[in-house]
């Protein structure tokens, strides 16, 4: 498996907020000239851009999440090429380069949040459904990714690492001879399940801890990070910032693969040059078939957490309508967190939101898994939100 | 261009409703055939009878309460034929037409349709025939395994569904891999039972057990999805108290009939023990 690069767009839209928190304060306006690697918006997390040429607008723009997110539309300029300038990042400790380089997981969250003690690392290299982006970097980069996790587990104090790779994956045997001379850092094959990436379930598969509800990872010693994270420690420590990721491109374009997109690329782009679209789109879904979220434009941006886009033609999309439920109970040997999700979906259906949280809906992640198994093809997953949002509401009505 | 959007998930798994319901009949027509072939014209009449008035019961109800008709999901289908299947053939035709429209109008749509019922509607029906027409119902013959042979066409099966042990078996190894069934219950069930008699030194009842009844009733009709618990521990629950129920009815020699009012009364119980085995989230306390 190769990652392949594709041809920069005219045009990119870099949002203000790709992590999980307040939109980032834009630190450029209209005209400006900005080179590649220039920091464009600070506050909670770091921007970067990552194109040179000239600012032409900033303001609300779509992005992935559905919502429109205040962004930095660049135009890019022939001229205005200009190199990254490595000593800016490269200087002082790692933990600073993280947060100057804007590193971002895939679940929108910084890599080091706490500075409670570590004493493991999880890297989860597992894949989500048909998106390959983990195993390709692996492929393409193992020791880049060995490199950052030691320096990781050197800055945190950790005394053993775990990569999470599956079973039938290319990447287990070059990560296994990769770190044959680390004794610490383990290599893990599990067996392919869905979803590999919830960070409890992997704590208490790898690490063997439970965390309780209301805590972190990071509260029972263990930091889970992703293969993505590990490659752009390795780029910021050679001083570039997050402004590239790679992400898969899958369903019916041209040729599916792995591709490094610049940030900010609209999705469209990268249909076209993954090969275009076979047949006419009916769906765009930006980071997965089962937990992804469907787009109604595809002038959406690539941002830092973007693992994959898919494309769906009519024949793919599911409008079969639901049926009632049979008490089958498939959902409930589905859920990996333990939930009853059909009493989820009903109790939310009904408005009991009280009786929601007795089942405690809030432990959902929204994995999807439970609406794909379902017989009766109930939108569990959207009732599930309804129900946290009857129960957020509620709360809301109580404070005031 | 314009663009389906949608709540996740985006790929939905092939099974359906139907595929449950009409996977769930194509398990039971091989053991259909077998009886068809050993009691011959009336055991037809009775598998059409059957389930010929539960799908027009299940229409007219429908149509009549203005409600979707929903007869081609395969749901009724399936009660007219378990019903059939778990009667004599040599009975008079209007029998399994009461019992199915009994079970469809009153086990099944008062009690809400399919999900939301409580008692599994074909032993409704066959629990309606027996308490009205006891006589009508008494079987030729009681089976019991006599020999290897019987495994596969028992001679001496009083109701449809005792002719070939094998078959039933054959139906519900495809229905347990496919999940269309519970399978918790029927496993923790059936592997229960057979130690239990020989504990309780009730071995000598063993051939009556491995009959075409005992596994339709532990596999269709204890594990079906809509009556069992839906919880991981539940569900076990059920299996283990189902078997004590079970030998309990032994005792008093009590086999096919026995087997479903156990089933019955634990139907009742399946509300109650999903209410007590919520399981714990993980990281909950």
């Amino acid at each position: 498996m190769k990652i392949a690069t594709i041809k920069t767009p005219d045009q990119v839209i870099i949002p203000l907020q790709q992590h999980a928190g307040a939109v980032c304060n834009s630190l450029v306006s209209v005209g400006d000239i900005v080179s590649a690697g220039q920091l464009i918006g600070d506050g909670e997390s770091r921007i970067h851009s990552s194109v040179s040429g000239e600012v032409t607008a900033v303001s609300e723009l779509p992005h992935p999440t559905g919502k429109n997110v205040p962004s930095v539309v660049i135009n890019i300029h022939e001229g205005a090429e200009k190199e990254i300038e490595p000593e800016e990042l490269s200087t002082g400790k790692l933990r600073h380069i993280i947060r100057e380089a804007g590193i971002i997981e895939p679940n929108g969250l910084s890599t080091l949040r706490t500075k409670a003690e570590i004493d493991t690392i999880i890297i989860n290299g597992t894949n989500t459904d048909d998106l390959s982006s983990n195993a390709a970097l692996m492929l393409d980069y193992p020791a880049e990714i060995v490199y950052s996790l030691k320096a990781l587990m050197e800055l945190v104090g950790a005394k053993k690492a775990f990569i999470v790779i599956e079973l039938n994956s290319e990447a287990l045997q070059v990560m296994r001879t990769e770190t044959i001379p680390d004794r610490n850092i383990k290599v893990i094959a599990t067996p392919m399940y869905y979803p590999p990436g919830t960070e409890d379930v992997l704590v208490k598969n790898v690490a063997k801890k439970k965390v309780p509800r209301g805590s972190t990872p990071e509260d029972r010693g263990v930091l889970v990070s992703s293969i993505a994270a590990m490659k752009a420690i390795y780029d910021a420590v050679h001083g570039i910032p997050m402004i590239k990721k790679v992400i898969t491109v899958a369903g019916a374009v041209g040729s599916p693969r792995n591709v490094l997109v610049d940030i900010g690329t609209p999705i469209g782009h990268v249909i076209e040059e993954c090969g275009g679209c076979n047949g006419t789109p009916a769906k765009i879904i930006v980071n997965g078939a089962i937990s992804g979220t469907a787009q109604y434009t595809d002038q959406v941006p690539v941002i830092k957490t973007t693992t994959g886009i898919l494309v769906q033609t009519e024949k793919d999309v599911n409008r079969e309508p639901p049926a009632p439920c049979i008490n089958c109970a498939w959902c409930v040997d589905a859920c990996p967190i333990g939930l009853m999700p059909h009493l989820l979906y009903g109790y939310a259906d009904s408005a009991e939101f009280d009786r929601c949280a007795d089942l405690y809906i809030d432990d959902c992640i929204e994995c999807g898994l439970c609406a794909y198994i379902c017989p009766s093809k109930l939108p569990i997953v959207q009732m599930i939100r309804y129900g946290k949002h009857g129960i957020a509401e509620a709360e809301m009505e109580d404070l005031s | 261009m314009t663009f389906t959007i949608s709540p996740p998930p985006h790929v939905k798994s092939r099974e359906s409703v139907k595929s449950v319901m009409w996977g769930t009949v194509a398990a039971l027509i091989p053991v259909s055939l077998a009886a068809i072939y050993l009691f011959g014209l009336p055991a037809l009449m009775v598998i059409l009878a059957s389930v010929i008035a539960a799908v027009v019961t299940e229409v007219i109800i429908y149509w009549a309460a203005s409600q979707p008709i929903t007869a081609g999901d395969g749901n009724a289908v399936l009660i007219g034929l378990l019903l059939a299947l778990i009667l004599p053939p040599d009975i008079p035709i209007w029998i399994p037409i009461a019992g199915s429209v009994f079970a469809i109008a009153v086990a099944k749509y008062i009690f809400g349709g399919t999900g939301t019922l409580i008692f599994h509607p074909a032993l409704i029906g066959f629990a309606f025939l027996l308490a009205a027409w006891p006589t009508l119902l008494s079987t030729a013959s009681t089976p019991h395994l006599g020999s290897f042979s019987d495994l596969f066409l028992e001679t001496g099966a009083g109701r449809l569904i005792e002719v070939s042990p094998a078959l039933v078996l054959l139906g519900g190894a495809f229905v347990l891999y496919k999940r269309y069934v519970d399978r918790r219950v029927a496993i923790s069930a059936t592997i229960l039972l057979i130690p239990s008699m020989l504990i309780l030194g009730m071995g000598w009842q063993l051939p009556y057990i491995l009959t075409g009844g005992f596994f339709l009733g532990l596999i269709f009709l204890a594990a079906d999805p809509v009556t069992s618990p839906v919880t991981k521990r539940g569900r076990l629950v059920y299996g283990i108290v189902l078997v004590v129920l079970i030998l309990i009815q032994l005792h008093f020699n009590a086999y096919f009939t026995g087997l479903c009012f156990a089933i019955l009364l634990m139907n009742a119980f399946g509300p109650f023990i999903d209410k007590n085995t919520v399981p714990t989230p993980i990281g909950g306390r």
